[in-house]
């Protein structure tokens, strides 16, 4: 291993990523946008508006009920009014505006329990639900009034954060590393195939450079702008800057102003070597692509199935059990959890938790690198 | 640019440059380089002729140590290739011009000086020098011509003064008067004692290497100099003479 071959690699890279302005516009610019739109989606989402419509068929016993709910669901800011039949709360429903109808009956015996049916027109089951959960906390409301004892609250705490923590803390973690993973992914594929295609690597070969030079100058050059724009992402994430308000525009904040626990150091850490696996994937998965497009085509086969079983989006603890063993060897997944012990548990270096992950992240990385060296000198025919 | 010593031999008796015996290398059912053995003198501009597909490029890979054979082996000045150490020792340009188009010129040089541990501004300013682009020494690579670029292959291929060079088709792209100006330099490298291996498909080059192989499907079918190449097959073109003594097939031009 020469220490100036590796140098040279490693300029050579980094001058050619400076040149690449609208590579480095990706590299910083993109995870900006996207996890700032995000945040803005998670924070500042409306409240849905809840229009309902009230239908009882159940007579005194229905009429005592509907009273007391519909007075609970005003409380909550839903807009209540009363129709004749079920037959017309289906009709305000699909025509004039109502998102809910609520039709109160019983089961047809004389002394059975009442039944509370919930109508939404079927159309946005995510939305919907969250209208349901509206009626839900109406009713146990309007019980607890009737019975004229409170009841039982049910309160929550957590062990690392607070359970109301803003919902970013925990996606920014992942975000941050879905982000370093996959761009430097495809900088790394793209720009390693053109060596291929290119006749560089040829050249290359021909000179008295190693393979291992080759993947350790790679991984320099690709790592550094990778250190770059972790910092800038963590940065973001966690900067909340507070510019007051000059002249006709209002005050504004740049960052996302997440919490943190940990050591912003540590979560740097968890990304880097995440990234630096990402180096010697690109490089090792270039060997299977002939056009700069098929490196693009990997992402549904590699980073797709990182980012739905790293918990990202869906929490990897309520995957089916058959992808459980997947789900044990997505790097990707190392880093979000490490990442999360860090911003929200706040671990440190002792916790055998983030220990582990920084040790899978660590052998991942080297396992890459020597199967993408490798790769390097096959045949070209 | 005079290249790097070559230890002479003791007793005068000057052992080849480079040598191949029993040279195979089959990629599936293709024999690519079918049994190939010579030796090259030093300091000789050797021509390898033959038509496209013909083996010519597999064989300079043999040589250089960038495929490993199937069967034979290859000595380059003294060494079996492949053989790491002894690439600091050789040039290699290869069909593409292998030369990376988001750096300058400049870059470029530095770049394959510094792989080959060669330092300063002296040897890439002597490379340009050759091949005529020091005026372009800061431009980005992308915005050459391709001629351009096949003389900053030719000097990223010189920078650290090979004593093997190895040239495939190196002046593919490259105008007519800069083409007599490569074979003049390559006449110049050869005198100071490099030997020199340039492939081609061009017949009108061949006259000027000292001594011409011709392949065909992966063989080496003739070999001398272009008058001896022409008496044998009696006649004055040798493009008629390749294909008296090599083949049945044309020569692309």
């Amino acid at each position: 291993m020469s220490r100036r071959r590796v140098a040279a690699i490693f300029r050579r890279v980094a001058a050619e990523i400076r040149r690449d302005r609208p590579s480095l516009a990706l590299l910083f610019i993109a995870p900006i946008l996207i996890t700032g739109l995000v945040t803005f989606i998670l924070r500042d989402s409306q409240a849905p508006q809840v229009t309902a419509v009230v239908v009882n068929t159940a007579g005194v016993r229905g009429q005592l009920v509907g009273t007391a709910l519909g007075a609970a669901l005003q409380h909550g800011g839903v807009t209540v009014s009363d129709v004749a039949d079920e037959a017309a709360a289906r009709a305000a429903i699909a025509n004039s505006g109502a998102t809910i109808g609520i039709v109160i009956g019983t089961d047809g015996a004389p002394v059975s329990p009442l039944t509370i049916t919930v109508i939404t027109n079927g159309l946005d089951p995510a939305g919907e639900a969250a209208q349901v959960a509206t009626v839900q906390r109406a009713v146990l409301s309007a019980a607890g009034n009737a019975s004229g004892t409170a009841l039982p609250a049910i309160l929550h705490t957590t062990l690392y954060g607070t359970p109301s923590d803003d919902p970013i803390s925990t996606f920014a973690p992942a975000i941050v590393g879905f982000f370093a993973y996959f761009f430097v992914y495809i900088l790394t594929g793209v720009s390693f195939l053109r060596e291929r295609t290119g006749g560089t690597l040829e050249r290359l070969m021909a000179t008295p450079v190693t393979r291992g030079e080759v993947v350790l100058g790679y991984t320099l050059g690709f790592g550094l702008f990778a250190t770059i724009q972790v910092a800038v992402l963590i940065l973001w994430a966690l900067g909340s800057l507070h510019v007051p308000a000059l002249g006709p525009l209002p005050a504004f904040s740049v960052g996302l102003g997440v919490a943190v626990n940990g050591s912003p150091l540590l979560a740097f850490l968890v990304v880097v070597l995440l990234a630096v696996g990402a180096v010697s994937l690109g490089i090792f998965l270039s060997t299977f692509a002939r056009t700069e497009l098929q490196v693009i085509q990997f992402i549904p086969i590699v980073l797709a199935p990182q980012f739905l079983l790293s918990g990202v989006l869906f929490p990897v603890s309520t995957l089916p059990s058959i992808l459980q063993p997947l789900v044990a060897i997505m790097p990707l997944n190392y880093a979000v959890d490490g990442l999360r012990q860090v911003f929200i548990r706040g671990a440190d270096l002792g916790v055998a938790a983030l220990q582990l992950d920084l040790i899978v992240l660590a052998v991942v990385a080297a396992f890459f690198a020597t199967i993408a060296a490798l790769t390097i000198r096959r045949d070209v025919v | 640019m005079a290249p790097q010593a070559v230890p002479d031999a003791p007793g005068g008796n000057v052992p080849p440059a480079i040598r191949a015996s029993g040279l195979v290398k089959t990629f599936g059912t293709l024999r690519a380089v079918d049994d190939v053995t010579f030796e090259l003198a030093p300091g000789r501009i050797y021509g390898l002729l033959g038509p496209n597909g013909s083996g010519k490029t597999t064989l300079i890979r043999l040589l250089a140590g960038l495929t490993l054979p199937t069967a034979g082996w290859a000595e380059v000045l003294g060494t079996r290739m492949p053989s790491r150490q002894n690439l600091e020792r050789i040039g290699y340009m290869t069909q593409a011009d292998g030369v990376y188009t988001a750096l300058t010129v400049a870059e470029n040089l530095r770049f394959f000086g510094a792989v080959f541990g060669v330092d300063g501004d002296e040897p890439a300013a002597a490379a340009l020098a050759v091949v005529d682009l020091a005026d372009r020494r800061d431009s980005i690579v992308g915005t050459l011509s391709g001629g351009q670029r096949r003389r900053l292959s030719l000097a990223c291929a010189l920078i650290h003064r090979p004593p093997v060079l190895f040239l495939d088709e190196p002046t593919v792209g490259v105008d007519p008067l800069l083409r007599v100006e490569f074979w003049a330099h390559f006449r110049t490298l050869a005198d100071a004692g490099t030997t020199i291996v340039v492939s081609s498909h061009v017949m009108d080059e061949a006259d000027r290497c000292d001594e011409l192989l011709f392949v065909r499907s992966g063989r080496l079918t003739a070999r001398g100099t272009g008058r001896e190449i022409r008496a044998r097959a009696g006649t004055t073109d040798l493009e008629q003479a390749f294909l008296r003594l090599g083949g049945d097939v044309a020569v692309t031009r």
